[in-house]
């Protein structure tokens, strides 16, 4: 028996060693997770090209093409026929074997592989014209149609075609410093973009039977070469827009008689294809400050369209430091002007529009683009170049000097003004792009946000400026809440290429320029975030920016740590949600030496009656944050007495613990109410958690008691 | 992808459905609307909040009625919440715990570019399933998602509907 007892006690021993053995596992160990690394695992190394202030380094170098090309409008037949000289420059310090080209028509050809991307479905029912374009009509015959490449003395060059860009095998490596010149014969057929959409082609108009042309990628052009991509190497598949080099443009165009046309550049030959009361409205035009003037009317421009002019004239321009050409054309474009003073030099705001645009335009899209020129000029840097002007051409998209935009009125003339702000809303958009990316000249193709968004965020300011109670629907950190608060499996990061997100207008224009004023408002103050920004957009005027040199401009001039605020809101898909967890209270009783502080159990906020009356308020808040983003906490204290304070709490509160944060509050008076954010500054996803005592009451709720009262 | 241009001609018969890149300014955001559930125990009721896109709707209804809605214009239609009425009733159904319940519309608010429409359904003493089926703009807009999420206690329930997919249940 003793035997047994003691067999199964030794058993039982064994056993429990053997338990507590597998109890003390090897804890895990983990890796720097804090909010607040530094970025440099996500930057670049800085180097002489690119410095780690964010600037342009010593060894910095940029390619530069200059192109001279013959263009030739068919207005019968919608075709663009031209012959192009290129001058390239290699600036860099590396031999090249070749040069890339790009061929945007191509997005169109019949053989485009865009389509092939595009998941779709069977939908229960499309209209006829849907319908026959997609399933029966034969296919556009789009994309480049190129006749010859030659070298500067007409001798054959080899090239290869892949889909939207184009090798230019060069017969001898082009050795740094070196610069080398070639032609390209080239037509293509202009789509119709109102059916099929794009960033370019033709609205028609079945009175009168005539075509506004709003024409851009039009000409085989180089792809930009740089440190960081090397050659751009991405397709254009369609929605992630470009990367392209500056240079001088010397533009010849030939269009019909009767047209009249808009372009980037300076028109060199002004007296042979403006008649001379135009000549003469124009000068006029240079020196009125404060209205449009009409350079040709709406009386004359109904005249014109109504019959077909079979002469020709060619339009002449020269364009400097620009790194793209575009042009507007049409015999029913109606034209004024207004001069714009910028820092006491006058550039010129010019609008092309039809008819069907008055009096919209007439009314608004000059004085929206002055509007842009002012406010961007001021944030920036003055506008270099010598106007800007807007086209009425019924889509949103931009080019160096000229840009194309949407809105027309209802028939009758009228327009609400929804439809009124959101013209002058992508005016202005469309307008700024001059500042970025034609000026601060970001690879879209790669970051789409880095002009986008910027943009986004200049133009608010500029449609404040236009009109003080301008609804602003994007860039307002309550707006994205909706964005940011959604299924995660379709958002994306901001730092995510924009060929392939949802939601693009969210997340490369919505999110980022509300990250740029959630910077300027609350995070480092207007005077701190204009000076950095006008910083970063200097350095890089004229230059190729990356996502680095904004982030570290940023802080360089502004003596903030931002690392923490790029990572979370550029780089993760984490919300902000801030509030309040717990509050305890207490008062103090002297008691010899010490202070002995008494916790008031009493529910609510409110302190119990048989409080010391001696003593301060004090309140231990514990602030929680179930979002991943970090924020400065926010919070407004109401006292009892009707008075109110804020305080912000920076950041770097939460740096030693992500979840949660107590603070002490110490008043002489009562406080009735705490909240977080009340004015919806940091993007919070849920603000039910945003007050003490908790509040209760939802937007539904606050919107039956507003029918009531 | 559908070009947004064409859509705001109100005058537009056909609304055409393209695969076209998003151009520049990208002022169309999304085609989703947003239906939030809210089932109160205090005062037994089910609030129900639904944001929609205010142009779309517009569209939509001056396609379906022949009218002119003119939303915050000068000019808006004076009754236009009989056609918001009428449209929610014919597009929004809900069952709860498999029986059918009508829904008050109590109002509604503009907020920039989005419409938030409150309506609620009284007397409901408890929640195990709520079966939606939600047509919004489904009809005009092919693209077209609702995005349905509901809170009855601690749980929280969502599902996406298109037009293909208009209902769904959601169980507590």
């Amino acid at each position: 028996m003793k035997k047994t007892s003691l067999l199964l006690l030794t058993i039982f021993i064994a056993g429990a060693t053997v338990l507590a053995q597998e109890n003390k596992r090897t804890k895990q160990g983990h890796t720097n997770q804090n909010k607040f690394k530094q970025l440099k695992d996500q930057l670049a190394t800085p180097n002489s090209q690119r410095t780690a202030s964010g600037a342009p380094g010593v060894n910095y170098t940029q390619q530069k093409v200059d192109y001279i090309m013959d263009i030739i409008l068919d207005d019968e037949n919608q075709t663009i026929t031209g012959k192009e000289t290129i001058v390239y420059h290699n600036n860099s310090k590396d031999e090249l074997a070749y040069l890339w080209v790009q061929l945007d028509q191509n997005m169109r050809s019949k053989d485009s592989k865009t389509p092939d991307i595009q998941p779709n479905k069977i939908s229960k029912k499309i209209s006829k014209k849907s319908f026959n374009r997609r399933f029966s009509d034969a296919p556009f015959d789009g994309g480049f149609n190129i006749t010859s490449v030659t070298n500067i003395d007409d001798q054959k060059l080899s090239y290869t075609i892949n889909q939207t860009m184009m090798r230019i095998n060069l017969p001898k490596p082009l050795v740094a410093g070196e610069v080398f010149s070639f032609k390209i014969k080239w037509w293509y057929n202009i789509n119709n973009h109102r059916e099929n959409g794009g960033r370019s082609g033709y609205e028609h108009f079945t009175e009168n039977d005539n075509n506004n042309y709003v024409i851009a990628q039009f000409f085989p052009r180089l792809c930009v070469y740089d440190n960081v991509e090397g050659w751009q190497n991405d397709q254009f598949w369609g929605r992630s827009e470009f990367a392209l080099e500056f240079g001088d443009y010397t533009v010849h165009i030939t269009t019909p008689k009767d047209h009249m046309l808009g372009a980037t550049g300076v028109l060199q030959n002004k007296s042979e294809v403006l008649t001379k009361k135009e000549l003469k409205r124009l000068a006029k035009a240079k020196n009125t400050f404060d209205h449009p003037v009409l350079i040709r009317t709406q009386e004359e421009a109904s005249k014109i369209e109504k019959s077909k002019s079979s002469a020709t004239k060619t339009w002449k321009f020269v364009a400097k430091n620009v790194r793209d050409y575009a042009f507007a054309t049409s015999r029913k474009f109606i034209w004024d002007a207004m001069a714009v003073n910028i820092n006491d030099k006058t550039v010129m705001a010019y609008s092309l529009y039809s008819k069907e645009a008055n009096p919209l335009y007439g009314d608004h899209s000059t004085r929206a683009v002055a509007q842009t020129l002012k406010t961007y000029s001021k944030y920036t840097f003055e506008y270099p170049y010598h106007k800007a002007i807007s086209v009425d051409g019924q889509m949103g998209m931009e080019y160096p000097q000229i840009c194309f935009n949407p809105g027309r009125p209802n028939a009758d003339g009228s327009y609400s003004d929804r439809i009124k702000y959101r013209m002058i809303k992508v005016t202005i958009h469309e307008v700024g792009h001059n500042f970025f990316p034609m000026i601060v000249n970001s690879d879209e193709r790669q970051w789409t946000w880095m002009d986008e968004g910027l943009n986004s965020y200049v133009e608010m300011l500029a449609e404040l400026a236009y009109d003080k109670n301008f609804p602003i629907t994007r860039g307002y950190p309550k707006n994205i809440v909706k964005y940011m608060s959604g299924n995660q499996s379709k958002i994306a990061p901001i730092m995510t290429k924009g060929d392939n997100v949802y939601s693009f207008g969210s997340n490369a224009y919505g999110k980022p320029a509300t990250a740029l004023w959630i910077l300027r408002e609350t995070i480092m103050g207007h005077e701190l975030f204009d000076h950095a920004f006008r910083t970063y957009s200097q350095r890089w005027m004229f230059k190729h920016p990356t996502p680095a040199d904004f982030f570290r401009t940023m802080e360089d001039a502004s003596g903030i740590d931002l690392d923490w605020f790029w990572r979370g809101w550029f780089y993760t898909t984490d919300v902000t949600d801030i509030g309040i967890k717990n509050v305890k209270k207490y008062h103090t009783k002297l008691n010899n030496n010490n202070i002995n502080f008494i916790e008031d159990t009493s529910k609510g906020l409110s302190f119990s009656p048989d409080k010391n009356t001696d003593s301060k308020f004090h309140y231990e808040i514990t602030y929680n944050k179930p979002g991943g983003l970090v924020m400065p906490i926010i919070v407004h204290f109401n006292y009892k007495d009707g008075t109110s304070e804020r305080k912000v709490y920076p950041a770097q509160i939460w740096r030693y613990n992500d979840k949660e944060v107590t603070k002490v509050f110490s008043s002489d008076k009562e406080l009735s109410k705490i909240t977080i954010d009340p004015y919806q500054e940091t993007a919070d996803v849920d603000i039910s958690n945003n007050n003490w005592p908790q509040e209760n009451k939802n937007k539904f709720e606050k919107f039956k008691n507003k029918l009531k009262g | 992808m559908v070009f947004s241009y064409i859509k705001m001609s109100f005058q537009k018969k056909h609304l055409l459905l393209l695969i076209i890149p998003l151009l520049s300014f990208s002022s169309h955001k999304y085609y989703l609307s947003l239906t939030q559930i809210e089932y109160k125990s205090d005062s037994k009721a089910v609030q129900i909040t639904i944001n929609v896109f205010m142009d779309d709707l517009e569209i939509a209804l001056n396609n379906y009625y022949h009218i002119n809605l003119q939303l915050t214009s000068k000019k808006e239609l004076q009754n236009s919440e009989v056609y918001f009425k009428k449209y929610l009733k014919e597009k929004l159904h809900l069952k709860i715990n498999d029986i059918a319940k009508e829904f008050n519309y109590i109002g509604k608010e503009y907020d920039a570019d989005l419409i938030y429409f409150y309506l609620e359904i009284e007397n409901i003493k408890e929640i195990n399933t709520i079966e939606v089926v939600n047509k919004i703009l489904t009809t005009h807009f092919p693209n077209q998602k609702n995005l349905i999420k509901s809170k009855v206690g601690e749980k929280h329930k969502s599902i996406l509907l298109n037009s293909k997919n208009d209902k769904g249940l959601l169980k507590f």
